[in-house]
């Protein structure tokens, strides 16, 4: 059953899905809204970036999409494996083989050197790294020789291209990015959105990309907007100017209704 | 200022109830045993005391001189005299008494309560003239009216299992004799209601045994109502005959009593007092490290308090405000605990024979102030450097989020003065390697020695962890990455894992040099007294007061089996500055009883005037064979200069010097009597010979029976007491540690929130979670536990050399079963104390790592 329900499936074009896809926070007077009947597809070898106004329910997005939080109701797909009948012990293994994490705080271990903390999922896992796919990533983040040393030794720029090397290097399904860029400058965010989208460019890599930055948008192949909890505009090959002024009309589309 | 405070108790409360505990454990063992000691004083008291209500006037013989001899002779205190003082005016009422001591057999044949003369009480039931005796209130049967008859108290009844008209086994002092029970009094006696017995005989009985026909041991008077005790004393001794007795005040009779009592009762609290200051100081430990801990998490609100204005000291008095409250509560249910504790310490100390007296907790002012000045004193005490830490927080650290490292230097100081502590504590240590004896002056050095190098791992211990860790981290990182993180999270702050480690590296520390110690002197002693005792039995009384009776050793020495009975004579010898026992021994054959060691000269001259001594005495009274020493041999009244012998190396058989019988015979509390009889035997000790052994001293419950093995394990017994201090510290010391790592865990779990949850992110099931948090427990608990070994066998083998002054036989033995045990315990404790914050940590959700603060 389990074996069943993670093996990689037959290939279908899409990395994962959600279909009417809610999440409701409280109930009654504090009743919130997250997201309401979602149903979005993320494409096999395509970066996608998610965007919307604060509090629109795109974090909320990706986390269950993740399998991170778990929905109110729908359904979420990663491949073909539905996340709603895997329990908490298949949902973890199912983050360690076939998800990738990019997290906006890093989330390095401090006690790790940067090639530790590279193949901690696959050290989670008991596997060994494919050492040539591994050297693939680290020369194409640039750590060749930082491997070393530890994330307090690295600029937040580093830390984050570690964090990028850790989600690819144990070849997942597909790679999730919260806000990868929020806490660095333009310049080393800049540097990490084109290690993602290279990874989507060479290596037909998966990627989903929470922000709400224009420009970090702009390196995606697609765009979803979201407002309020609903999907709401979709764009292909953005660019930031686009971007920016879809968000304009967005915003006074909402203010005027 | 006070509402920060407040707030900041209710939002820890639950971290701070650890440091609670801790203190509160600590606050009960002192005001446990304060509670305690006071009880059982006051419990002895009334155990020691004779009842000296309605007696205002007791009339007794006047002690014969001293050195006289001949005993109590025929006395004057007789019918006539009794008739006489009731004549006197002022007089309200005489009861004459016949007071002497007698041991029993309980029902199944063991002795009763037995080995504390004072306690096991024997009179004469005396009836007034209405035929009752008002002292002893018949319950059940009948008055003894011939010898063959006796009554008990109920207590004794009870608890020796008699029955009206059951025949009882008793000794007064020489042969068993087996009277009919056909009474019970009730006893108001304290002495015999806090745990001891009383006989009573028939009035002519009680005469022959404990006076002489026709005489009493004491008159009891009564005075009338506007007579003074001393108007009636004065009165009665102007018509006492001179010099043979005397007529004292109850109330005089009393205050000499209680200082008797006094030296008598002292010593109960030092055992539970070391627990008490053990769990304090290792609980100081705890409180340092938490609130430690809690100035650091609250760095950024400190900071921001100091940047809207709060003042150094209104910050560092919070903390010490916060510590107040918590030492305030902590005493509070401490002082209750300690209640608990008191209540039932006399079990656990009465559990290996000596049964203590029992009574009612007494609560005296003394224990609750200690309770309130320890609490809150050690709290405060140990928040002080928190609270400056905490008022050393800059302003600007609200704005910053990095952790600072220590500085280098700070760590190079640690290391200087650690190093330096570790190098004198040692070095003071193996000074004492050359020690040839167990001095008092050697036992301080070995103390302070012991105390440095406790003070050194301390200090050295944030620094020691890196090296310890790493090389246990080879064990844990079989765990794959979960143990290679718990070594991690180990070695992340130092100084933290160092303190949470402090508490297992004394109590482990203390135990594996008591137990490494205890066990080489315990096999020590029982090599000593194995070889000092040439008998194959020993027979002995079980006090010095009491004798063997005469018949008795003479079917001793017709039992078949039996080869030749040494009858030895014991008796006390007051040397200026203590008391010691001397044993007389027929010189001719006392080389077949015990095997003595002479450093110099020999016993064979011993005669009236010659004695030989112990290494032990003679090093402290600086004489040596061929020397004279001045000592009073038990009843002489008087000190006398003799001539040593020789000196013979430390033996439990011959005790503390050898005399020639005859000699200490005479001076001796039962001239001329026999306290001990050592017996060669043809063949092998078997059941049979002990049953013909037991029988031929008519299973007197005076008398002791012991072949070698036993006599043995009772020379060695000593040790016990060692033990149960040992056991007691682990206890302390387990709790304590298991209150210090749940604490720095759960903090540790909470400050790594975020990190949790990436990993569970990342696809860390719960389970190796779990697994991580009781590594690193374990890792913590296995460094202290290692420190604290290393430093509690280097202590031991270091004193070793004071305890092989004092035992020849004393060589280095390790207990591994102790050891092993006190290992497996502190790691397993680590295990356990992981438990909740594991739980915790288990439960947080991948989100964590996906929260933005």
């Amino acid at each position: 059953m389990t074996a069943d329900l993670l093996s990689p499936h037959p290939t279908t074009g899409i990395a994962a899905a959600t279909t009417d896809l809610s999440k409701v926070y409280g109930s009654g007077d504090t009743r919130v809204v997250a997201l309401d009947r979602v149903s979005v597809a993320f494409r096999e070898g395509e970066f996608t970036a998610i965007m919307g106004p604060s509090g629109c329910g795109k974090s909320t997005l990706m986390h269950c999409a993740a399998g991170l939080d778990s929905p109110t109701s729908g359904s979420v797909r990663v491949g073909t494996t539905e996340l709603a009948r895997l329990g908490d012990r298949q949902l973890t293994q199912l983050r360690r083989d076939r998800v990738g994490f990019v997290f906006q705080a890093f989330n390095l271990l401090p006690t790790l050197t940067a090639l530790e903390n590279i193949t901690l999922p696959m050290d989670i896992a008991g596997r060994h790294p494919d050492r040539a796919w591994l050297d693939r990533i680290v020369s194409m983040v640039g750590l060749a020789d930082r491997l070393g040393h530890r994330p307090v030794q690295l600029s937040g720029g580093q830390q984050q291209r570690v964090a990028v090397a850790r989600a690819l290097a144990s070849r997942p399904a597909i790679v999730f990015g919260d806000e990868p860029t929020g806490n660095l400058d333009s310049r080393a965010g800049a540097e990490v959105l084109g290690f993602l989208r290279d990874s989507v460019r060479e290596l037909g890599q998966t990627v989903v990309m929470v922000t709400h930055d224009p420009v970090a948008a702009g390196y995606a192949d697609r765009v979803v907007f979201l407002s309020d909890g609903r999907l709401v505009e979709e764009m292909a090959r953005p660019t930031p100017d686009r971007v920016l002024d879809l968000m304009k009309s967005l915003g006074s589309r909402s203010h005027g209704s | 200022m006070l509402r920060t405070t407040l707030r900041n108790l209710l939002a820890h409360k639950a971290r701070l109830s650890m440091t609670v505990l801790a203190v509160c454990l600590g606050v009960a063992f002192v005001s446990g045993t304060l509670v305690f000691a006071d009880s059982t004083a006051a419990a002895h008291r009334a155990a020691a005391s004779k009842n000296f209500a309605g007696v205002d006037v007791t009339v007794t013989e006047k002690a014969p001189e001293p050195g006289a001899g001949g005993g109590l002779g025929a006395g004057v205190l007789d019918d006539a005299l009794v008739a006489q003082l009731a004549r006197v005016p002022g007089v309200a009422a005489v009861r004459p008494s016949v007071d002497g001591s007698a041991t029993l057999n309980a029902a199944d044949g063991s002795p009763l309560r037995a080995g504390r003369a004072w306690s096991n009480l024997a009179g004469a039931y005396v009836p007034d003239r209405d035929g009752k005796d008002s002292r002893h209130p018949l319950v059940e049967g009948r008055a003894p009216t011939n010898s063959g008859e006796i009554a008990v108290d109920s207590g004794t009844a009870s608890a020796g299992g008699f029955r009206l008209g059951d025949t009882v086994t008793l000794a007064t002092d020489g042969p068993v004799v087996t009277p009919r029970l056909v009474g019970i009094v009730t006893a108001d006696d304290p002495r015999v209601t806090a745990g001891g017995t009383l006989v009573l005989f028939d009035k002519a009985t009680a005469q022959r045994l404990f006076a002489a026909p026709g005489r009493y041991s004491g008159i009891d008077l009564t005075a009338t109502p506007g007579t003074t005790a001393y108007e009636l004393a004065d009165r009665l001794t102007a018509l006492l005959p001179a010099g043979r007795a005397e007529a004292t005040t109850g109330q005089a009779q009393a205050a000499q009593q209680a200082i008797l009592v006094d030296t008598l009762t002292r010593g109960y609290e030092k055992v539970p007092m070391v627990f008490a200051g053990v769990s304090l100081f290792i609980g100081s430990f705890l409180i340092v490290n938490t609130f430690t801990m809690l100035v650091k998490r609250r760095t950024r609100e400190t900071a921001l308090l100091r940047a809207i204005g709060a003042t150094r000291r209104q910050v560092s008095r919070s903390v010490l405000l916060e510590a107040l409250m918590v030492g305030l509560a902590a005493s509070v249910t401490g002082f209750l605990l300690g209640l608990g504790i008191a209540a039932v310490l006399p079990d656990i100390l009465g559990a290996d024979g000596d049964v203590l007296p029992s009574g009612p907790l007494v609560i005296g002012p003394r224990p609750v102030v200690a309770a309130l000045g320890v609490g809150v004193g050690v709290t405060v005490l140990a928040a002080w450097l928190p609270s400056r830490l905490a008022a050393r927080t800059s302003p600007m650290e609200a704005l910053r989020t990095a952790e600072q490292p220590p500085s280098a230097q700070r760590l190079r100081l640690r290391g200087a003065v650690g190093l330096g502590l570790l190098v004198l504590g040692a070095g003071w240590l193996v000074s004492l390697r050359g020690a040839k004896d167990a001095s008092e002056e050697n036992l301080r050095d070995a103390m302070a020695g012991c105390g440095l190098l406790a003070a050194a791992l301390i200090v050295l211990a944030p620094l020691l962890a890196g090296p310890v860790i790493r090389l246990t981290g080879q064990l844990t990182g079989r765990f794959g990455v979960t143990g290679r993180l718990a070594r991690e999270n180990a070695l992340r702050d130092p100084r933290r894992t160092a303190a949470t480690a402090a508490t297992l590296l004394i109590s482990t520390g203390l135990v594996t040099g008591l137990a490494v110690i205890g066990h080489s002197t315990g096999q020590a002693l029982d090599r000593q007294a194995a070889a000092g005792l040439g008998a194959d039995y020993v027979v002995s009384t079980r006090s010095t007061m009491t004798g063997i009776d005469p018949a008795v050793l003479r079917q001793l020495a017709e039992t078949p089996g039996v080869r030749a009975a040494h009858p030895i004579a014991d008796s006390t010898l007051f040397t200026g500055s203590g008391v010691r026992q001397i044993t007389g021994v027929d010189p001719a054959t006392v080389r077949d009883t015990m095997k003595l060691d002479f450093v110099s000269g020999s016993a064979e001259n011993l005669a009236p005037g010659r004695i030989a001594i112990s290494a032990t005495v003679a090093r402290e009274s600086g004489v040596t064979t061929g020397g004279l020493l001045k000592v009073q041999m038990g009843r002489a009244g008087k000190f006398t200069s003799y001539k040593v012998m020789g000196v013979y190396k430390d033996n439990p058989v011959a005790h503390d010097a050898l005399g020639s019988r005859s000699e200490v015979a005479a001076n001796s509390f039962r001239p001329d009597s026999v306290q001990r009889v050592l017996l060669r035997t043809d063949g092998q000790a078997t059941a049979a010979l002990e049953n013909r052994l037991r029988t031929a001293v008519g299973n007197s419950p005076l008398l002791k029976v012991q072949d070698r093995e036993q006599f043995v394990r009772e020379a060695a017994g000593t040790m016990g007491d060692l033990l149960d201090v040992m056991y007691g510290m682990l206890g302390i010391g387990v709790v304590i540690s298991a209150l210090g790592i749940v604490n720095t865990l759960a903090m540790s779990v909470a400050e790594r929130t975020r990190e949790i949850g990436a990993l569970r992110a990342l696809g860390m099931d719960r389970a190796g979670v779990r697994r991580m948090i009781r590594l690193e427990a374990l890792t913590v608990a296995g460094f202290g536990t290692l420190l604290g070994l290393t430093g509690g066998l280097f202590g031991a083998w270091a004193v070793g050399s004071l305890a092989h002054g004092a035992v020849d036989q004393y060589t280095l033995a390790l207990p591994w079963g102790t050891l092993l045990l006190v290992c497996l315990l502190s790691l397993v404790i680590g295990v356990l104390a992981a438990a909740a914050p594991a739980r915790r940590a288990a439960a947080l959700s991948p989100l964590e790592a996906a929260a933005n603060t």
